[in-house]
Order: structure tokens, then C-alpha cells, then sequence
């Protein structure tokens, strides 16, 4: 176990020549639709990352290829140094507990009390001593920015925002290392949004965390994200900072800054 | 590695407590962590400094621990000092120390006692009887509607669903109830040919099938074949708020999705139940010819003249009915999902099992009525 956390350690020294995610020539056909044409891009650690693109343009898509539910026609993923789609069981389970990931409805598992839900990645990973559990999963808990209640009531008994922070409290459990979120912010009023922002970009700042987001949010783009990566027609057409993109002359990416302009 | 020490270390500098943390304290860690909190309880926290010079890793699980540890030993955050942490790990403290403000999260509820449970599981059924009550008299209501305005009938819809309630379920129904006919003819033979009495034997298959097997066991196939589909298919419309969506398109959710079921099933049943009828007598046929030296036409004519037209009729007449039941519960249930996956579930198997017991409960009223009637 020790030796595990010293290698952990070695990758974080090195960090800076060595990124946590790089995705290399990823190509993904439906049928005949083609929904990606080389998509390549890298993401050192603790970076907080944003990819947008248009509805359709496969954002979800990728990041299932990247976390090993779906496997692209050709392409590869390298996630904290594993080759997602050339490993065998075993290292990708080992992979599965150093990442964690939001899904767009939350994916609470709808048997179990919301308490259960965080503890299930105790439970079935972790050499925690039982007694350890319940008070983590409080903290997880209040770390979501939900109160202690909570961890008693039913999924189908939360509000839409509630479910994600749920769901985040589950992400989060085995102190991932990196953050997939799929959509966090779409369907919550925006003050949760913004400040469900701040307490990605806390933990990101806080932990080290490295944060893949997809989303439509204007808003979390401008507030806490360091990069922007823009699908289109199955290409990245822009990678930089949300300056960077803003200034490139493409007309999609015109027309998506320019959504909010009056306001902004 | 294993001892207390090799995590955190109590020393007395210029009479202040230090507490030295060293090491990874990472999730993976946390039980040893844990362990070695237990042996450091200082008599008082005043003016404590906790040192993180010797702190490679710090995750929120471990810093949770500690604080948590450093809060029931009595040394709240104000009186704590921080020294030579690196900035991150500081950040990190901050932030758990912020958010653990509240107490842990509170257990599922405590499990009931036995009376309590009969009480609920009773009081339950008295509410579904009473809904289901209410949900005949709603469709009862818009089945007035459509006779008013027959227009609105779906057709289509309809004749959809007949097909996958019976002629879906035709090859299943004729092996049940040909097996069933089979078994019959054979025990009922072995009493039989003791006394010489094989033809008997045509007279209880042809009134057992027609009367009894074929339409309880039928109405048993369809309760789960479509009985449970219809509470699945309604129940993932619920959870999908499509039902809703009907409702604000100004459609009736009765009339689009509950009636085409009700027709279909009623008119399906009967029709399956003479599919049965003929493939139980047919069962029996085999096992007479086999089995008692009774060859088809004998077995056709004797039939023939000794299975009274009231039997088949009785069957056919319950058909029906059953469907009705087995229609009404099982839409019912479907709207009565919450909005949650596991309630489509919980809500099908309860279709099943309400509609079995009820098809079985009205067998026994029908077979005392016509006892009555002398049919």
C-alpha cells in the first residue's frame, strides 16, 4: 500500500512534464456518422478544463471514451499514465478509484439512501475500518455543501441540484484525482450553479484536483475555468484560455460568446 | 512503519506543545491514521502548534480525521497554530475545518416491529382497494365520454396492443394449457382404467379444460406476460413525466393509454382461453389415445355428446372479467410510480401478484354464483 502512495507521489513530482490525461487521435463512428476526426489534446494536473461544442457534437461521447465505457474506432487515451483502451481488467479497476465522475442526472443508485450512495465507493474499494464510514460520508456530505439530513432521505426525494451535489459527494469519496463532470450546472438555478463553480474550483485549488468539464454554462466558463477546448465538426477547432478562444475568429465560437453579449 | 510514530509525533518545545504529522495521510492510509490519533490526547490544547514540515500527502478523508480527532480531544480551531505547512495542505485544512461544522450523517430509519409491519402492510391494501376503486370509476367516466364521441377511440393503438396480447402469447398459452391437458388425462386415466371406466375420462378432461384450466391458466399467462408490461410501460411513462406531457396536450392519459388496454385485453382473453380450450382437449386426446385405447373420433364423438355447451360458455364468459381486473390493476400501478427506477419495479411485481390473486379470488365467486344459478 505504501509503495503504491510513493509511486502516486513520484507522478505528482513530476507532474509538469508528465500530464494527467492525453488523448491522442481519437476517431468515433456511428453507423456512417462520424462524430470525431482526430481529436487530440492534453491536460496537465491541476488544470481546470472546460469542453464545449454544439449540441450533437459528442462531448459526452468523449469523455466515455476517455473513462473506458465506450471504445473509439481509433485513437488513444493515456488517463494518469494508463492506456485506457490497451489495459487489462485489473489495472483499469485500479485506474476507476483514482478518478471520479459526475453524470449528467447524477446516476444515484435509486435502492440506496443518499448515505448509502456516497458509502458505496467505501465500501466496495476501500481498506477503511467500518467505523470510519458513516462520519466520512457526513463530511462528503457537508463538503457538497448539503446538510447532514440529507443522507438519509431517498434520490427520488431530491431536487435536481441536490442529486448532483449527492452525486458529487460520491465523485469525490475515494479522493480522485482527477474530476469528470458531465454538465454539472445544467437544470440548477444559478445561484447553485455559481456556487457549485466555487466549490469545484475550491477543491481544484484546494486538492490538486485536475477538473474535465463539459458544459454549456457562459457563466462557469468565465468564473473558474483555466482552459477551453472547442468541439466542432468533429475537430477541435480552439484550445487556450477563455480569452484566447474568445478572440479566435471562428463563427460558431462568435456567436456562442456573443449568446449572453447585452447582459455581459 | 506500523507504529504510531511513524505518523505523527507529541514533543514539548519551550514548554508548547508540538504535534508533528508526517508522512502520506491518504485515504488508502486512513485505518493506521486513525489508529495512531487514538494514542495522542494531550491534558490541554493551549497554544498547540501543529507542525506540517514532515507532511508529503494530505487528502480531505485524512484531514477530516485529524480535525475531527483535534475537535473531541478539546482543542478547537482557535487554539490551534499552523506551522510549515506546505500552502495547498494549508488550503485544504481551511476548507475542512469550514465544512465540518455539522454532525455526521444520520442513519437509515430504524427497522419496524412485527405488529407495525402488519399494520402498514394492512393499511396499504385497504389504500390501494380504495384507489383502485377510484381509478374504475374514472374510467368508467371516460368510457361514457367515448360513447358520447366515439371518435376519440384509438383504433390503432388498439389493435397494437391486441397483437402483442394475443398473438404474441398464443404459442405460450396453447404449451401451458396442452401440458396441462396432458397431466389431467393421465392421473385422471390411472383412476380410471381401475374400473374399467376409460371413456370417463373424456368427460372430466372436456369439463375440467373448459371450464376451469383453461381460463384460470391463461388469465395466470397474461397477468404476467401483460399485466406486467402494461405497469412497466405506463410506470416508465411516469417516471419519463410523459404522462404529464399528455395531460398538458390536453389528451385524457385514460383515454390514450388505459382504454386501448382495457379493450384489447378483453377482447384478447376470451379468444386465448378458446386457444386453450382446444389445445388442453387436445392434450388430453393424445394421452386417451396413447394411454386407454380411446382413439381420436371415439374421443370426439363421446365428447361430443356429453360436454354440455354450458362449460366452454362458462369459461368464455369469465374470460373477460378477469381481463378487466387484470387491466384495471395493472394500469393502475403503473401510474402509481414515483419517479424513480426502482418504484417501476417494485410497482410490476405487485401487478403481478394483485392480478393472480384476483383472477383466482373471482374463480371461486364465479364457481359459487353458477352453483347458485345451477349452470
Amino acid at each position: 500500500m505504501d509503495k503504491d502512495t510513493v509511486n502516486r507521489d513520484g507522478t505528482a513530482v513530476s507532474a509538469v512534464e508528465d500530464p494527467v490525461l492525453q488523448v491522442e487521435g481519437i476517431v468515433t463512428r456511428f453507423g456512417a456518422t462520424t462524430i470525431h476526426d482526430g481529436i487530440s489534446f492534453d491536460v496537465p494536473r491541476g488544470q481546470v478544463v472546460a469542453l464545449i461544442g454544439g449540441s450533437g457534437t459528442g462531448k459526452s461521447v468523449l469523455v466515455r471514451e476517455i473513462i473506458g465505457l465506450l471504445r473509439p474506432a481509433a485513437g488513444s487515451v493515456r488517463l494518469l499514465g494508463v492506456d485506457v483502451w490497451n489495459s487489462g481488467p485489473g489495472e483499469l479497476s485500479r485506474l476507476r478509484r483514482r478518478f471520479g465522475m459526475l453524470f449528467q442526472d447524477g446516476a444515484l443508485f435509486s435502492s440506496l439512501t443518499v448515505a448509502e450512495n456516497i458509502a458505496v465507493p467505501f465500501r466496495e474499494h476501500g481498506t477503511l475500518p467500518a467505523a470510519l464510514i458513516p462520519p466520512l460520508v457526513g463530511f462528503k456530505l457537508s463538503l457538497a455543501g448539503l446538510p447532514p439530513e440529507t443522507g438519509a432521505k431517498m434520490p427520488a426525494e431530491l431536487s435536481g441540484g441536490m442529486r448532483k451535489r449527492v452525486a458529487l459527494a460520491r465523485a469525490l469519496a475515494l479522493e480522485p484525482e482527477i474530476l469528470f463532470l458531465d454538465e454539472p450546472t445544467s437544470g440548477l438555478d444559478p445561484i447553485s450553479a455559481r456556487a457549485f463553480d466555487n466549490l469545484v474550483r475550491v477543491l481544484s485549488d484546494a486538492l490538486g484536483l485536475t477538473v474535465f468539464i463539459v458544459t454549456h454554462d457562459l457563466d462557469t466558463l468565465l468564473s473558474i475555468v483555466d482552459r477551453v477546448i472547442v468541439l466542432s465538426g468533429g475537430r477541435v477547432i480552439a484550445d487556450g484560455t477563455v480569452g484566447e478562444v474568445k478572440g479566435s475568429g471562428d463563427p460558431w465560437i462568435r456567436d456562442y460568446f456573443s449568446a449572453r453579449a447585452p447582459a455581459g | 512503519m506500523g507504529d504510531a510514530s511513524s505518523w505523527l509525533r507529541f514533543e514539548t518545545e519551550n514548554r508548547t506543545g508540538v504535534l508533528r504529522l508526517n508522512g502520506v495521510w491518504r485515504l488508502s492510509n486512513l485505518g493506521a491514521i486513525a489508529g495512531a490519533l487514538q494514542s495522542f490526547a494531550p491534558e490541554a490544547c493551549d497554544g498547540i502548534v501543529l507542525d506540517g514540515s514532515g507532511l508529503e500527502e494530505l487528502d480531505t478523508a485524512a484531514g477530516f480525521i485529524l480535525c475531527r480527532h483535534l475537535e473531541e480531544a478539546g482543542c478547537a480551531g482557535s487554539a490551534l497554530t499552523l506551522r510549515g505547512f506546505q500552502p495547498r495542505h494549508e488550503k485544504l485544512l481551511d476548507l475542512v475545518r469550514q465544512r465540518m461544522t455539522c454532525p455526521p450523517a444520520a442513519a437509515r430509519a430504524q427497522h419496524r416491529g412485527a405488529l407495525e409491519r402488519i399494520g402498514v402492510a394492512t393499511l396499504n391494501v385497504l389504500r390501494l382497494l380504495r384507489v383502485h376503486v377510484g381509478f374504475v370509476g374514472v374510467v368508467a367516466s371516460e368510457l361514457l365520454v367515448l360513447l358520447r364521441r366515439p371518435k376519440l377511440f384509438r383504433f390503432k393503438e388498439t389493435v397494437s396492443q391486441f397483437e402483442t396480447i394475443c398473438l404474441d402469447a398464443i404459442p405460450i398459452a396453447a404449451l401451458v394449457t396442452f401440458l396441462i391437458g396432458v397431466v389431467f388425462a393421465y392421473l385422471l386415466g390411472l383412476q380410471a382404467q381401475r374400473y374399467g371406466a376409460n371413456i370417463f375420462v373424456v368427460d372430466g378432461v372436456g369439463l375440467a379444460v373448459c371450464r376451469e384450466l383453461a381460463p384460470l391458466l391463461v388469465a395466470v399467462i397474461v397477468a404476467g406476460r401483460s399485466g406486467a408490461a402494461f405497469t412497466a410501460q405506463i410506470g416508465t411513462m411516469k417516471v419519463q413525466e410523459e404522462i404529464d406531457a399528455i395531460s398538458i396536450l390536453g389528451l385524457s392519459p385514460v383515454q390514450v393509454l388505459v382504454i386501448p388496454r382495457l379493450v384489447a385485453i378483453m377482447v384478447a382473453l376470451p379468444l386465448l382461453v378458446f386457444v386453450g380450450d382446444i389445445a388442453g382437449l387436445a392434450g388430453g386426446m393424445l394421452v386417451a389415445a396413447w394411454q386407454l385405447d380411446i382413439s381420436v373420433p371415439s374421443f370426439i364423438e363421446r365428447l361430443h355428446g356429453v360436454l354440455p355447451m354450458s362449460a366452454p360458455v362458462v369459461g368464455l364468459v369469465k374470460a373477460p372479467v378477469f381481463a378487466a381486473f387484470i387491466a384495471m390493476i395493472a394500469c393502475r400501478m403503473g401510474m402509481l410510480v414515483a419517479r424513480d427506477a426502482r418504484s417501476v419495479g417494485l410497482n410490476t411485481t405487485s401487478t403481478v401478484v394483485q392480478s393472480i390473486v384476483w383472477v383466482i379470488v373471482l374463480d371461486a365467486l364465479f364457481a359459487i354464483v353458477f352453483q347458485h344459478l345451477d349452470i
